[in-house]
């Protein structure tokens, strides 16, 4: 079992269960400041993105992953001690149906500086729920979801709920991957699978041919904000972003799990840079990682914002592709992970060609 | 205007539209509007994203203040996202269509070397009742080079850009119909503006911008990236405005012949469109103002917002069908604007700032 | 209800320029106001590219103590704290004219968000001048039964200066003029009435912040064209380079007779709103932790903004450069985006002291 494979097995559940929805990114933080440890200097800026800087020669290159997880956020608690909810994030109101929801604090509540209190499973006490919806009397086969009519039920009770849930609590999938057969199975995969291939890239990477900068990025399911704002900072020559892309989104030619990771070539407010595209291209090749294509019309990373940053980066989009299962849970495939550390390991060990910006 | 004048834009018109070029895939076009500003700017370069740089130095002693002009490069068209049993090509589209101006139309498809496809269409004869009156969304058209399936594969990657083929057409008047005038006129009117201010040279630096990528993503990256870049103390983004045509609202609108839309609104600085309309009435130009309420959807939408602020304007060449492949223009509208743009930036005095400091 | 010391809310001043007109794109008669209010309690004055007012504020001198305390916090008299971005945008929602036909009738355009169901037979002030327009409207003697439960498109609407030429027309409003509603501020009870409390009240508290030296280094922003896409703060962002920032904003109450109680906050009259998360950003924890602190501390009364709805410059000057740290405190306000608004005045004196001790505890305690 190569190196990566046995890295992944221990990261992927531990980074898949921390506590981080959009804007809240506590818990993963921390989580990820622990995975990194000894690689490098992790800082962390205005935002909360985790920022790691490798030194080495040739251009500076900006790898970056982000680590928030889809989220709700609560509008109020109901008569019956119901929380209702707003969504943060691309999850659909019908996919967080029967989802378990670790709440926190607005920012009370655990470590102040950090700005949020800490989940169960960190040791904290902040209450748990699983979301459910107020179903129609008539249902017709169509599961069509109003985010209103979804509530999270913590067993509190029409007089505890309303004292303990505060408006403005933020709440995130407790869930820890687990293994199944070929496939690994989780809430939160999107983007912990990222994530925790690229702290498995780095650990195993030998030999580095760029200056390499990774950003764990924050918010990215809020709009791409964190890494707007870390790209900002960096000001690098290239970059190449990791994400999840779910079968189904793309059109024609779809993809699909067990062929390996996917290069961007459209989604919504990106194309790829045809520098940054070579590079990975060449790294896939050199690697002899099979790949396949992502076109998707609607659905975007945080590639889109990346590029754009001050005089433009030169951006590539590395997805992992996965599936969804109609709830809270999605599907990556193993073998899927293991390739894209293979590739994200020999993007780092090949030199970029590209023009790099003047300095 | 001399006759010469009007023949020599109809040549630039006829030979710039013809280019390729989609959002994303623009090098090959850039390549070839570098050596057609060389004809005219004093410099001529490339930034990391892809846009043309072409400047003409300014009189004025350093440091000189400098006026960024943008034209877009890219022109809308579609990527091939999938190749199906029988040859036939799937497509994505980089850039808004309608899709029901599509059926029947021949393409490029853009392999090393080009080949010709059309969209597929039924005959009358073999469709269903009610078929003709329903619209084909464009992931149900296909293309159809009329090559064997074995020799499509081969050719074509996916990703592939294409583009309408559709020569430039004469219409009476002297109009021009060819796809591509939105905005290769811009970029036509750009090259007459320098070859003008060659001859009538300007105190502030000029440096006319070919972007990339304005018709795709809500972010004009090239127009945004090289703003952020050249920290321009003005810009002008050159754009087709919607010609006059049956079924168009009054006030949507500007008359094919009536010269420069001048745009007004939040996206335009009042003084540069003041200083404008006092060059077309010292000119005896004819003009039109162009309501533009919520911005003008156009590079000067991210000029504008670039760094800490760019004070900015939009010139409009009267355009109809646009995004057709028979976007029409008069010449002479074409030629008004780059007299009117030379004139404007002759004129601009060293001084002139657009932050008033009041204490 | 207690200042303790913080400044007093200046509601001539929200008065003056609810009246004045300032559609997004056409901010220059609310700037000028603001600008001769501002000029001589500030250090410097400037108006930016896209045409945002900003001034900088030295924070007020303090006499360091004498050194008896020990560590970091015996010298916190003598700590001039973070550089602080108060930001409320001066532009407002309505009409630009697009067209002015043969008859002398005017085709429009909404700038911002406009219900169309409010426009027929609503008055609007056109221009510098306030020539006035109706927004013409069939009478019900004349509309098929049919017709009667249809919304007209805004696109099918016109308004009618009543002028009885083209050019007539043209010369009063020429193409490209901005329309204002017809509204005219009034005063009862603690109850006041106004157009564009969105956010006019934000610049009028801002400005009422700003009387004497605050107690951190402030640059106070008064933003154009945020109701079209929040364009003024980016770039005021990039240009002022903040430390902090918090928006001061004119928000929606959810009042709603027949909804349940518990879905209709924030109210009007219950304090400032403060936001959590909306549309635009997720409000910085540690930052909102401050605020929400120094309301405890100074009791003033404060409520929840409803997390989701909305958005606000915040949410573009938060990811400006390498990202701010920023929050939302907003006056809770009826009918915004509508002719006429309603809010509370004792809200407004609320989120004037509410923001200045909490430029106190700022000081004190941040980072």
């Amino acid at each position: 079992m190569s190196p990566g494979t046995s890295h992944l097995d221990s990261l992927l559940p531990a980074l898949s269960e921390a506590y981080g929805p959009p804007g809240r990114e506590t818990g993963i933080r921390a989580a990820i400041k622990r995975a990194v440890r000894g690689l490098g200097a992790a800082r962390e800026d205005a935002l909360g993105n985790v920022h790691l800087h490798i030194p080495g020669k040739g251009a500076r290159l900006l790898l970056t992953a982000h680590m928030d997880a889809p989220g709700v956020i609560v509008t109020r608690v109901d008569s019956s001690g119901l929380a209702r909810l707003s969504i943060l994030g691309p999850m659909s109101a019908a996919d967080w149906i029967g989802a378990v929801v670790s709440l926190n604090g607005r920012g009370g509540g655990g470590s102040r500086a950090e700005g949020g209190g800490r989940s169960p499973r960190e040791g904290g006490d902040a209450p748990r729920g699983v979301v459910g919806w107020d179903r129609p009397k008539d249902m017709k086969d169509s599961r069509e979801v109003e985010p209103e009519a979804l509530y999270l039920d913590t067993g509190l009770g029409a007089k505890q709920a309303p004292k303990r849930i505060a408006v403005g609590t933020v709440g995130a999938i407790l869930d820890r991957a687990e293994k199944l057969g070929d496939l690994w199975c989780g809430g939160n995969l999107d983007n912990r699978a990222g994530c925790a291939v690229l702290v498995a890239a780095l650990r195993g990477a030998r030999g580095l041919r760029n200056d390499l900068h990774v950003v764990f990025s924050a918010q990215s399911d809020l709009g791409a904000r964190g890494a707007a704002t870390s790209a900002f900072g960096i000001d690098p020559d290239v970059a190449v972003v990791l994400d999840v892309a779910f079968v189904g989104e793309s059109r024609g030619g779809d993809i699909a799990l067990g062929k390996g990771p996917c290069l961007g070539l459209k989604e919504e407010g990106f194309l790829p840079h045809p520098a940054a595209l070579d590079l990975a291209k060449r790294a896939a090749k050199g690697a002899r990682v099979p790949h396949q294509w992502l076109i998707r019309e609607s659905g975007g990373s945080d590639a889109r914002a990346v590029r754009a940053t001050r005089s433009g980066v030169p951006t590539a989009l590395v997805a992992i592709p996965a599936r969804k299962t109609g709830g809270p849970r999605v599907l990556v495939n193993a073998n899927d992970l293991e390739q894209t550390v293979k590739l994200v390991r020999q993007i780092v060990t090949t030199p970029y060609t590209g023009e790099k910006g003047s300095r | 205007m001399a006759s010469n004048g009007d023949r020599s834009s109809t040549d630039w018109l006829r030979y710039i539209t013809s280019l390729p070029g989609v959002p994303g895939h623009e090098e090959a076009t850039a390549r070839e509007l570098m050596k057609a500003f060389r004809t005219v700017a004093d410099r001529v370069e490339r930034d990391r994203m892809g846009s043309v740089y072409a400047w003409i130095e300014g009189t004025g002693r350093a440091p000189r203040p400098r006026a960024l002009l943008a034209a877009h490069m890219d022109k809308i068209g579609f990527l091939v996202r999938a190749i199906e049993p029988g040859g036939f090509l799937r497509l994505t589209e980089v850039g808004g269509f309608d899709s029901r101006t599509l059926p029947g139309k021949e393409v490029s498809v853009h392999s090393r070397p080009p080949m010709a496809a059309v969209f597929g269409t039924r005959p009358p004869h073999l469709q269903k009742h009610g078929e003709a009156e329903r619209t084909i969304p464009l992931e149900d058209l296909y293309l159809d080079t009329g090559r064997p399936e074995a020799e499509v594969r081969r050719r074509v990657p996916i990703g592939t850009m294409v583009t309408l083929r559709q020569p430039p057409v004469e219409l009476l008047g002297d109009r021009l119909a060819a796809p591509g005038m939105d905005d290769r006129a811009g970029v036509v009117v750009m090259i007459r503006t320098l070859d003008l201010l060659r001859s009538k040279r300007p105190a502030w630096d000029v440096v006319a911008v070919a972007t990339v990528e304005e018709e795709f993503g809500v972010v004009c990256l090239g127009a945004r990236t090289a703003a952020e870049n050249l920290t321009p103390d003005l810009g002008i983004a050159i754009d087709v405005s919607h010609g006059d045509m049956l079924g168009a609202r009054e006030g949507d609108t500007v008359p094919l012949g009536s010269g420069p839309a001048l745009s007004i609104g939040g996206n335009i600085h009042p003084l540069i469109l003041e200083d404008l309309k006092r060059s077309a009435r010292t000119l005896s130009m004819p003009f039109r103002v162009e309501p533009c309420p919520t911005g003008s959807g156009t590079d000067a939408m991210d000029i504008q917002i670039a760094s800490s602020g760019v004070p900015t304007a939009v010139i409009g060449i009267p355009c109809r069908y646009m995004h057709t492949g028979v976007e029409t223009v008069e010449p002479r509208d074409v030629d008004r604007c780059a007299h009117l743009l030379a004139h404007y930036l002759s004129e601009l005095s060293l001084e002139w700032r657009a932050v008033e400091v009041l204490k | 209800m207690s200042r303790n010391g913080a400044p007093v809310f200046q509601e001539r001043l929200l008065e003056t320029i609810s009246n004045a007109p300032g559609v997004s794109g056409g901010e220059e008669a609310v700037r000028a106001i603001l600008a001769e209010y501002a000029r001589d309690k500030v250090d410097s004055l400037e108006v930016d590219p896209m045409g945002s007012l900003v001034a900088r504020i030295e924070p007020a001198p303090r006499r360091a103590r004498s050194a008896r305390g020990t560590g970091a916090r015996g010298n916190g008299a003598a700590r001039k704290g973070p550089h602080v971005m108060l930001c409320a945008h001066m532009d407002e929602v309505g009409l630009m004219v697009t067209a002015v036909e043969k008859e002398g009738r005017l085709r429009f355009r909404r700038v911002g968000g406009i219900d169309p169901r409010i426009l027929p037979g609503q008055v609007f002030r056109i221009g510098i001048e306030g020539t006035h327009a109706v927004v013409g409207a069939l009478p019900p003697h004349l509309v098929p039964r049919t017709e009667r439960d249809k919304v007209t498109a805004a696109d099918d609407l016109y308004l009618d200066v009543g002028a009885r030429s083209q050019e007539e027309a043209e010369e009063r409003v020429p193409v490209g003029s901005y329309a204002v509603f017809d509204t005219t501020y009034e005063a009862w009870g603690t109850t006041r009435k106004g157009k564009a409390f969105d956010d006019r009240v934000g610049c009028a508290v801002l400005a009422s912040l700003i009387q004497r030296r605050p107690p951190v280094p402030v640059t106070a922003v008064w933003t154009v064209q945020e109701e079209v896409g929040l364009r003024g703060a980016a770039a005021a962002a990039r240009r002022v380079q903040p430390d902090l920032a918090i928006v001061l904003e004119g928000t929606a109450s959810g009042e709603s007779p027949g909804a349940p109680p518990d879905e209709q906050y924030p109210y009007m009259g219950r304090g400032p709103a403060l936001t959590v998360q909306d549309r635009s950003l997720m409000v910085h924890a540690r930052l909102l932790g401050a605020i929400e602190d120094t309301a405890k501390r100074h009791r003033v009364l404060t409520q929840w903004k409803r997390p989701g709805v909305g958005g606000t410059d915040a949410g573009r000057i938060a990811i400006s450069g390498s990202g701010v740290p920023s929050a939302v405190v907003s006056v809770v306000c009826r009918y915004i985006h509508a002719p006429a608004a309603y809010l509370d005045v004792r809200d407004a004196q609320r989120a004037v002291t509410l923001i200045w001790h909490t430029l106190e505890t700022l000081r004190k305690e941040w980072p």
